[in-house]
């Protein structure tokens, strides 16, 4: 049988195995190598190909296009001026982008100092979002995946992720107790992994 | 195990997160400096949110934006080699030593510069408050706008002359008149569609009425005539809430219906 009829959809799957990561991670290395010597047209490849994400995320926890397009540059401009700490000690670069947007979004949300403890944990190979057809599909199934669950688990999930609330305020916000809201924030992100690892 | 209890994996999401108290945040830290498991299990979760993050739909960048960003790399590479920083002069040690002597002029001046700058920053919070509050409730508008859109498509599907109903059979069947019921009582929302209707002269038409469940009399629910295909629908009648059905009917009615239905009743289910 040939290669290209085997079924490989698996993003996933895929992304996690670093050895046969090929579509997206070596471009990426390259180009975050030529940002180190300076390349601003490598780096506006970068900003082509993230931006439109970390815009996404920012507005969609900010709801402010001139907030959100200040979050893209703030990240952007900092992996412009410190390339190289991101080329093997973040593991994927395009989620640790994700999680570096969604928590900028939420400190200036809720107007507090950016916290850096975070942002600086390695991210497991595990989320290859370079690759623009294997992130449609696996963000598809994301997607579908975080429709199916439970009401309560989604409402919790979104009230921490998206409006960076913490567990002891949306505790009080849905009236639940914190150890139901922590449970339910768990097992929405265990389906989410499971899911995904199908 | 480096000796300690490892971090319940809520804690870990949380922390992932930043959904933590500070306290508890710092509890967290100072394990994960020194637990390499619990370091890898955040990573993980911070995996998973990475992808919670990336399946937001994608939005268009403002206009200008990428111009923007090449201009601000730009500026940063030339301000990376011009002059060095350190041969600038320390503006704070300047101001300092230019200073005069203080006068109560100049103690009262001082204050009120003061005060404008808490005035200002006062201002400043309110505006930043009003914009987020304006923000949010654009975003509620265009999500109901969306909500609206999609409720609009539904009533489109449902009603349209030109939507396409087709009636399945098994095998090759005549189609036989039929009408389906989708009811909520609580709501007194009901959703009917009829296929495969006979036509009607002119001066006839057909009405739907709900029998209820505590043998009050039959309510009308609306009135209808198929189109060419023998397809009709009636989509959110003017109904009493709170009426559970024992049953719908279907009557021939003078065309601009009754109060009480006509037998005999051509169509039912329960």
């Amino acid at each position: 049988m040939p290669e290209n009829q085997v079924n490989p959809i698996n993003p996933y799957d895929r992304a996690r195995d670093a050895g046969r990561s090929a579509t997206g991670k070596p471009e990426e290395a390259a180009l975050l190598a030529r940002v180190i010597k300076g390349d601003q047209d490598a780096m506006v490849a970068i900003y082509d190909r993230y931006a439109p994400m970390i815009y996404s995320v920012a507005l969609r926890v900010l709801k402010d296009p001139g907030e959100a397009e200040d979050i893209v540059q703030e990240i952007l401009v900092q992996v412009w001026q410190n390339p190289a700490s991101f080329v093997s000690e973040r593991g994927s670069f395009g989620a640790w982008l994700v999680v570096v947007a969604r928590n900028r979004s939420i400190d200036r949300l809720r107007r507090r100092k950016p916290s850096e403890s975070v942002d600086e944990v390695v991210l497991p190979a595990t989320t290859n979002l370079a690759n623009e057809a294997e992130r449609s599909i696996m963000l598809e199934k994301v997607r579908q995946v975080l429709v199916g669950l439970p009401t309560e688990q989604q409402k919790s999930l979104e009230l921490a992720f998206f409006e960076g609330l913490t567990h002891t305020e949306i505790a009080a916000k849905t009236g639940d107790p914190l150890g139901t809201v922590k449970t339910r924030i768990r097992m929405a992100l265990t389906s989410l992994r499971k899911a995904m690892q199908s | 195990m480096n000796g300690a209890q490892h971090i319940p994996e809520e804690d870990l999401a949380l922390y992932a997160m930043q959904a933590l108290s500070p306290e508890e945040t710092r509890a967290v830290q100072a394990h994960l400096d020194v637990c390499p498991a619990c370091r890898q299990a955040v990573s993980e979760a911070l995996g998973d949110l990475a992808l919670v993050g990336a399946s937001v739909e994608l939005q268009p960048l403002p206009q200008g934006a990428r111009e923007r960003f090449m201009q601000r790399i730009g500026a940063d590479s030339n301000l990376a080699t011009s002059s060095d920083r350190s041969t600038r002069p320390a503006h704070s040690e300047a101001t300092v030593t230019a200073m005069p002597r203080r006068s109560l002029f100049g103690t009262i001046g001082w204050l009120a510069a003061a005060a404008a700058l808490f005035f200002a920053a006062w201002l400043a919070n309110q505006d930043h408050n009003l914009r987020q509050q304006l923000n949010a409730q654009r975003w509620q508008v265009t999500q109901l706008a969306a909500k609206a859109d999609r409720a609009q498509d539904l009533m489109d599907a449902l009603t349209s002359r030109s939507a396409q109903r087709v009636t399945l059979t098994e095998g090759k069947q005549t189609a036989k008149p039929a009408g389906h019921a989708t009811y909520l009582p609580s709501r007194g929302a009901l959703i009917f569609t009829a296929t495969n209707m006979r036509p009607l002269p002119s001066n006839k038409t057909y009405e739907l009425w709900l029998i209820p469940a505590n043998g009050t009399g039959p309510v009308p629910a609306g009135l209808f005539r198929p189109d060419a295909t023998g397809s009709a629908s009636v989509v959110l009648p003017a109904l009493p809430q709170g009426v559970p059905a024992k049953a719908f009917g279907i009557t021939i009615e003078n065309a601009v219906g009754s109060t009480t239905p006509t037998l005999p009743i051509i169509l039912s289910g329960s």
